[in-house]
């Protein structure tokens, strides 16, 4: 099997900070890492590949940094790493990223051989749309399916995916090729292994696709292949609240404190009598 | 007014369109024989709102097996008219086929705005419908407006770190997509009186290209956090899973039910269902009693809507405290025991009780 695995080279939003006196985000010094949602995606892909054999291509678009990020996922395991990078890529919108993600896709399946699967961590943590893999399975004409916990090979060459809705646990057996994403924390990823991250410094397996690669067309990427434009930004406003913090002499004086100010509350006091007497 | 774009200058892979040839608000339902999905009904807020601004209708959307007769309560609740698709290869819900009936249906109708409610189902379709249509989408708006001068809508949602919003448009393409969690918007009322037309549609119904092989209903015993009344949330500063249980004691006297921060689920506290904040649920109790919790934005976005917050942390310094209505700065081990005695003796004593409290703060003020 070929399976290609998107990932994202994010800020930690983690570590984004708040800075009250201005009101601004602190972004300085803020580190970049490999999405955290996109390790169940690279674990089932490792884990499809240590089962049938073939290759995982880690594919990710973004500036010439998130070479460490792919360094970081070819230490796990992974075989090759794809970063897709050129200035005419920045200002992407979900559309415009996810049509450069299956044009490489396609690119791939050309050049280095056929893909039988992609796969997407469920969102991101710096914008959390859960587009990409929808949008990519439409670009590419392939079924998908989210919130996938577990998957494999069946008769045919068809792949049977295990998830889990708020409604029930299904199997899907999908046509090959298809576009896959995992659920959040679906899978516990593999620790890095140093004998991996030697190989990758030898064999230098990371390819670099620019425009000139690729070829695509200047409106349909970037900032011009956006449908979507952030009109304006401003600060959430506020929700008002009482702000009354109260430091207690003991526990029963925390509890019956918090009990006065509750029943004196007419917002929540009928609840609070409902709760407790009917 | 709209601008005709200029189609030199549009991508080749994206039809160009007339804006003024799109009118129309739709709503998507979600919907099988047994259930129409509430949170499908609760677009219906932002549809008039988006609706009423732009002179516009609001068209709700049925697409499955079985599902005309829910066409009426879409109607009784806002929608206009309502489109049916109703067909027996429909009965198993496939995100493609689904999303490509309702493709064909916005390519026949050029409806100016579709929204969609983001349920796991509507998280999976939306993207492919608005890619399939080469239109943009904004995901978990948490609001709705239209630009006066414009006319386009404004889907808001809050970005990176939750502390800013961002308004986001779609001026080239027509329609204009948006999805917002359950629960954001609520139900609009229903009106007896309303009444309107149920166009019956048929559509192409695509190969699905996969099969479903096995399904097993999962049952809902717990009440869901985004309905729940009374929420008991715990973070990281519980430090394990006995504070969970502290939590689950003092939730179910109040009649409440447990969740957590998303550090208490990476922890494995709180599984990922009761997760509250930017990667979890929006909820809107009366009551939110935070126990460990920080208060980081992340978190407090998925609390915006919450009638009270209490805040029960160690940490004087905490930026919950100044995020909440009641704050107590105290160990939640003494604490919470402490409330649950408290709440217990309450509950045997009856209503009467109350008045003894109160009375205790009169004395303790007097002296």
């Amino acid at each position: 099997m070929r399976i290609v695995v998107g990932i994202k080279w994010v800020p930690n939003t983690q570590a984004v900070r708040f800075d009250p006196k201005t009101g601004t985000l602190i972004r300085e010094g803020v580190p970049s890492i490999v999405n955290p949602h996109d390790y169940p995606a690279i674990e089932l892909a490792l884990r499809l590949r240590d089962k049938y054999g073939g290759e995982v291509i880690a594919v990710t678009m973004a500036p010439p940094s998130a070479r460490q990020g792919l360094e970081h996922v070819l230490g796990m395991g992974v075989d090759k790493g794809v970063l897709l990078t050129d200035r005419a890529f920045a200002g992407a919108d979900t559309l415009a990223t996810s049509y450069v993600i299956a044009k490489a896709i396609e690119k791939i399946d050309k050049e280095i051989g056929h893909v039988d699967v992609a796969i997407f961590g469920h969102e991101t943590i710096d914008s959390s749309t859960a587009h990409i893999g929808a949008q990519v399975a439409s670009w590419l004409g392939w079924p998908y399916v989210y919130y996938a916990r577990d998957a494999e090979l069946v008769e045919d060459g068809k792949l049977k995916v295990r998830r889990q809705t708020e409604r029930a646990i299904e199997e899907y057996v999908l046509n090959l090729p298809a576009v896959v994403a995992t659920a959040i924390k679906a899978l516990e990823p593999r620790p890095i292994r140093l004998l991996h991250k030697l190989r990758a410094k030898i064999e230098q397996p990371i390819i670099v696709w620019t425009n000139n690669e690729l070829g695509l067309d200047k409106r349909c990427i970037g900032l011009k292949g956006s449908p979507t434009v952030v009109a304006n930004i401003t600060f959430m406003p506020e929700v008002p609240r009482k702000k009354i913090v109260y430091k207690p002499k003991d526990p029963k004086d925390a509890a019956r404190w918090l009990l006065r100010q509750l029943f004196k509350d007419e917002a929540v006091a009928p609840f609070l009598k409902k709760a407790l007497w009917g | 007014m709209p601008v005709k774009p200029d189609c030199e200058k549009l991508c080749p892979e994206w039809p160009c369109d007339d804006p003024f040839e799109f009118k129309g608000v739709w709503v998507v339902a979600e919907a099988d024989e047994n259930e129409l999905n509430e949170a499908s009904l609760q677009m219906l807020t932002p549809a008039k709102k988006i609706a009423s601004k732009l002179g516009e209708k609001i068209v709700g959307i049925l697409v499955g097996y079985n599902v005309k007769k829910w066409a009426d309560e879409l109607i009784k609740h806002g929608a206009d008219e309502v489109i049916v698709v109703d067909d027996e290869r429909l009965k198993t819900y496939y995100p493609r086929v689904y999303g490509q009936v309702i493709v064909d249906l916005a390519k026949k109708y050029k409806p100016s705005v579709i929204l969609v409610s983001a349920t796991m189902r509507g998280r999976e379709m939306a993207p492919y419908i608005a890619n399939t249509l080469r239109t943009g989408i904004t995901a978990d708006c948490t609001d709705f407006d239209v630009d006066e001068k414009t006319g386009d809508v404004l889907m808001i949602r809050p970005p990176f770190a939750a502390i800013m919003l961002a308004y986001i448009k779609t001026p080239f393409r027509k329609p204009q997509m948006g999805t917002a969690r359950p629960n954001v918007f609520p139900v609009p009322p229903r009106d007896e009186s309303r009444s309107g037309p149920v166009i019956e549609e048929k559509a192409e119904i695509i190969p699905p290209g996969m099969e479903l092989a096995y399904y097993k209903p999962v049952k809902r015993e717990e009440v869901l956090i985004e309905k729940a009344e009374i929420i008991v949330s715990v973070g990281k500063g519980i430090g394990g899973p006995d504070g969970v249980k502290l939590a689950e004691k003092l939730a179910s006297l109040l009649g409440g039910v447990v969740a957590g921060s998303r550090k208490a689920v990476d922890a494995g506290w709180i599984p990922p269902e009761r997760q509250v904040g930017q990667t979890g649920k929006s909820v809107k109790p009366v009551l939110y009693i935070a126990i460990g919790i920080s208060g980081a934005a992340q978190h407090m976005i998925g609390v915006r809507e919450a009638g009270r917050i209490v805040a029960i942390n160690i940490d004087p310094d905490a930026p919950i405290f100044n995020q909440a209505d009641y704050g107590i700065i105290g160990d939640y081990r003494e604490i919470v025991p402490a409330l649950i005695e408290e709440l217990e003796r309450l509950k045997k004593e009856g209503p009467k009780a109350i008045e003894e409290l109160l009375k205790e703060e009169e004395e303790a003020a007097a002296s």
